[in-house]
This record gives structure tokens, sequence and C-alpha cells, in this order.
């Protein structure tokens, strides 16, 4: 009974929606994107002189 | 970016954000605990008569020490679920994770990749298409289930869950299927990640083969990050995980390719039940393409341009503060995702891999472990360092 089973919210999960804060992995894709943006930007401003 | 992302799931996204922090909270206080605490214990410690044996000899870092301590947290003391309190936190694990693999690309000039690539794409290229090959074949050899057998070759031949997951609506896979097949490759990933660190030290590897060998031969893109900064968790050009990661890039890239390759295999022997949806290259190719490798490759462009300022390459001149700081941002963003993900270690979902898929996924992933070693031991001379 794998199904019931195996994978409610962990890295063996079926679903791996239920992995993520966000709706799917595309969405998560997007969101590493803007959020390594943000961390650039603010180190480049934390380094200016 | 598709206007989903800003908008509906978007919002849910944040709306979501404040239930995640007390998890967030759980992460970061022990990776802080784990860096300002534990690691300079381990280095100044005496065991078996020799100071920092756990670092010296166990090569224990705060990248195992991470995951060690998430899979505790999970599996014994809270044994076995994540508590509600914690859980949207840990989801947040797999957005550090691709956020560090973004950054990442400030260690690599485009002239540095293009220099790797003949060779990373011919041995990414070759151990996809002999781990497909080799699934297949076996499938037909056990009599395993068609679907079972399509996707297990491509959790085994690509990026261990995402290519799984990526595969099963393709071949009219079942959740078992796929939970078999991600079953399988994690606890057999899990068991690499713990014991290529000894294996590349006990070999006395360097970090550029260790980093080729890791990013070929280990199933599962988290479990490269983890093995090679378990190696060496230093971050820069040239260094275990700057070597795993491009390697493991190129592998990811391959998904949609390896995700049709396997539909056309599946629907040529499929016995005529029109199920499931039938797909061309292109749609495949746009809907499972991991976009957040568009931002490493933008920040590679990036780094190449000079807008970080020098980046540090062995022989020039010292690395820019700005790229200083981005590396050191790097080892918080990744221990901090190592924690999550060794919260989503379910030691007891890993025992449920079995039968036939168990004994196919173990034979190709040894194969290919041990393989891919050999091959980078043969042709170390030919390795190109970046």
């Amino acid at each position: 009974m794998a199904e019931e089973r195996i994978g409610s919210e962990t890295v063996a999960s079926a679903e791996k929606g239920k992995m993520t804060l966000f709706r799917d992995d595309r969405q998560e894709d997007w969101g590493a994107i803007i959020l390594a943006t943000l961390v650039v930007a603010l180190i480049i401003v934390l380094t200016m002189k | 970016m598709s206007d989903a992302a800003v908008s509906g799931g978007g919002s849910g996204f944040l709306q979501k954000l404040p239930g995640a922090i007390p998890g967030l909270v759980l992460i970061v206080g022990t990776m802080v605990v784990i860096r300002y605490w534990i690691e300079p214990w381990m280095s100044t410690v005496v065991l078996f008569d020799q100071k920092g044996w756990l670092v010296k000899v166990v090569h224990l870092n705060y990248i195992l020490l991470g995951i060690i301590f998430g899979m505790i947290y999970r599996n014994v003391i809270f044994g076995g679920k994540l508590p509600n309190l914690f859980v949207d936190g840990f989801r947040l694990s797999r957005l550090f994770i691709k956020t560090g693999i973004i950054l990442l690309g400030s260690l690599y000039t485009v002239q540095a990749i293009v220099q790797l690539g003949a060779i990373a794409i011919f041995l990414i290229g070759g151990f996809v298409i002999l781990s497909v090959v080799m699934v297949l074949w076996l499938g037909r050899l056990f009599s395993m289930d068609r679907s079972m057998t399509g996707v297990l070759a491509n959790a085994c031949s690509i990026c261990g869950v995402s290519a799984a997951i990526a595969t099963a609506p393709a071949v009219e896979a079942k959740p078992a299927h796929v939970a078999y097949a991600v079953a399988t490759i994690l606890g057999f990933g899990i068991l690499t990640m713990f014991i290529s660190p000894f294996i590349g030290h006990a070999l006395d590897l360097t970090d550029l083969q260790y980093g080729a060998w890791v990013g070929t031969g280990i199933l599962n893109s988290g479990q490269v990050l983890a093995a090679s900064l378990a190696f060496n968790p230093n971050i820069a050009p040239g260094t275990a995980v700057s070597v795993a990661e491009i390697w493991n890039i190129m592998r990811v890239i391959s998904i949609p390719f390896a995700v049709f390759a396997v539909t056309v295999w599946y629907w040529a022997g499929a016995q005529g039940n029109g199920g499931a949806e039938r797909k061309t290259i292109g749609q495949l190719f746009v809907e499972k393409f991991p976009v957040f490798v568009l931002g490493f490759l933008v920040m590679v462009i990036l780094t190449s341009i000079g807008a970080f300022g020098d980046v540090g390459m062995k022989g020039g001149p010292a690395a820019s503060a700005t790229i200083k700081m981005l590396r050191l941002w790097m080892t918080w963003i990744f221990g901090i995702g190592l924690v999550g993900l060794g919260g989503y270690i379910d030691v007891r979902e890993l025992a449920q891999a079995g039968g036939t898929p168990l004994k196919v996924g173990l034979i190709v992933g040894v194969t290919k472990y041990v393989l891919a070693l050999l091959v980078v031991l043969a042709i170390r001379d030919y390795l190109v360092a970046i």
C-alpha cells in the first residue's frame, strides 16, 4: 500500500508539491530567482564603498 | 515570469509565509548553533589522542551535521512526522537550495564552462544514456511493469526525484510507481551522500576528481550538493562543489530530453490503452525545463562581464568584497537548505522500497557510482580545472 503510506510530505513523497510552500516546481524556481536577485542586490549595497 | 507566479500562486505563497516562520527559526537556529558552537568545539576537542579528530578523521562539518540534525528532528525528536508548527518552514528548504545553486553561478565564467563543456557533456550524456538503457533492459529482464520501468529509468539517470515526477504522467505511472522509484533512489542516494566524502578522502581525490565523480555518479541533485560540500565545505572556483554542480546542472538540463526519450519508448511498446497524454518534445521542454537554471546562467554571465568584480580565480587577482560576501552567504543558504532536506528524510519510508524496483535501482545505482569513479580516475589527466 505504498500509495497510502509513502510520501505524505517527505522526500519520498509521490506528490512533490507537498515539499514546497509554492504551488508547483515552476513557481518555486521563480521564487528562487527572485530570492537570489534580492540577495545579490543586498550584497552589492552592503559592499558598496 | 508567468502571471501566476506573481498573482495567484505568488499571493498564496506570501499568505503562507508567516506560518513558515517557526520552522525557519528552528532551521536557522540549528545552523547557527552548528556553525558557532559545534564546529569550533569539534575542531578543538581531543578524541583518540588527536585534537580535532571529528573534523580531521571523520570529516564532520556543518553540511553533514545539518542533514543529521534535520533527520534527528523528524525521525527521533518528532517521532517520524514534523509538527504542523514547523512543517511550512521546512517546505522552504528546496527554495534555499535552488537559490544557492543560482548564486553558485558566481563561481564560473562563460570561458571556464566552455572549456569544461565537452568533457562534461560527454561524461554526463554517456552516463544518462547508460543508466536509461540499463534500467529498460533490466526492467524487461525482470518483467517489471512498463510504467514502473519508465519512471525508474529517468529517476536513476538524471536527478532522482524531479525526473521521476516529471516522467510519471507521460508513462501512465501510478503514485506507487513514483513512490517506489523515489524511495529506492533516495535510500541509495543517502548512503552515497554519507560514504562518498570518506571514499574521496581515502583515495586522496582532488576537488576536481571528486566533484566530477559525485556530479556524475550520485543520483539526486540535493545529495550531489551535500556530498560535495561534505568533502570540502569551501565555496570557491575549483572546489568540489563548483565542479560537482556544473556537472549536475548539465544533468538537470537534460530532464526534458530524457522524459521525451522514455515517453517515446513507453508508447512504442504500450498495448494501446491511450489514457495518458502524448506530448511533443517542444511541449515537454516548455513544461519541464527547470527555470532556476536560467538564473544560474544569468549569474555566470554577470560574473563573466565583471559585474561583481574579480572572482579570485587561481593565479588571478583576489576575489572582490562582493564575491567574498556572496560565497559566505551561500554557505549559510546551503546549510539552511540542507537542514530542511534532512527534515524530509523519513527512514521508515525508505524501508518501504522493495522488490524488483529496488533490485533494479540498486544494480544501476551501484554500477553508475562505481563506474563513474573508475572513469574519472582513468581520465583524471584530461579533466579541465575551472
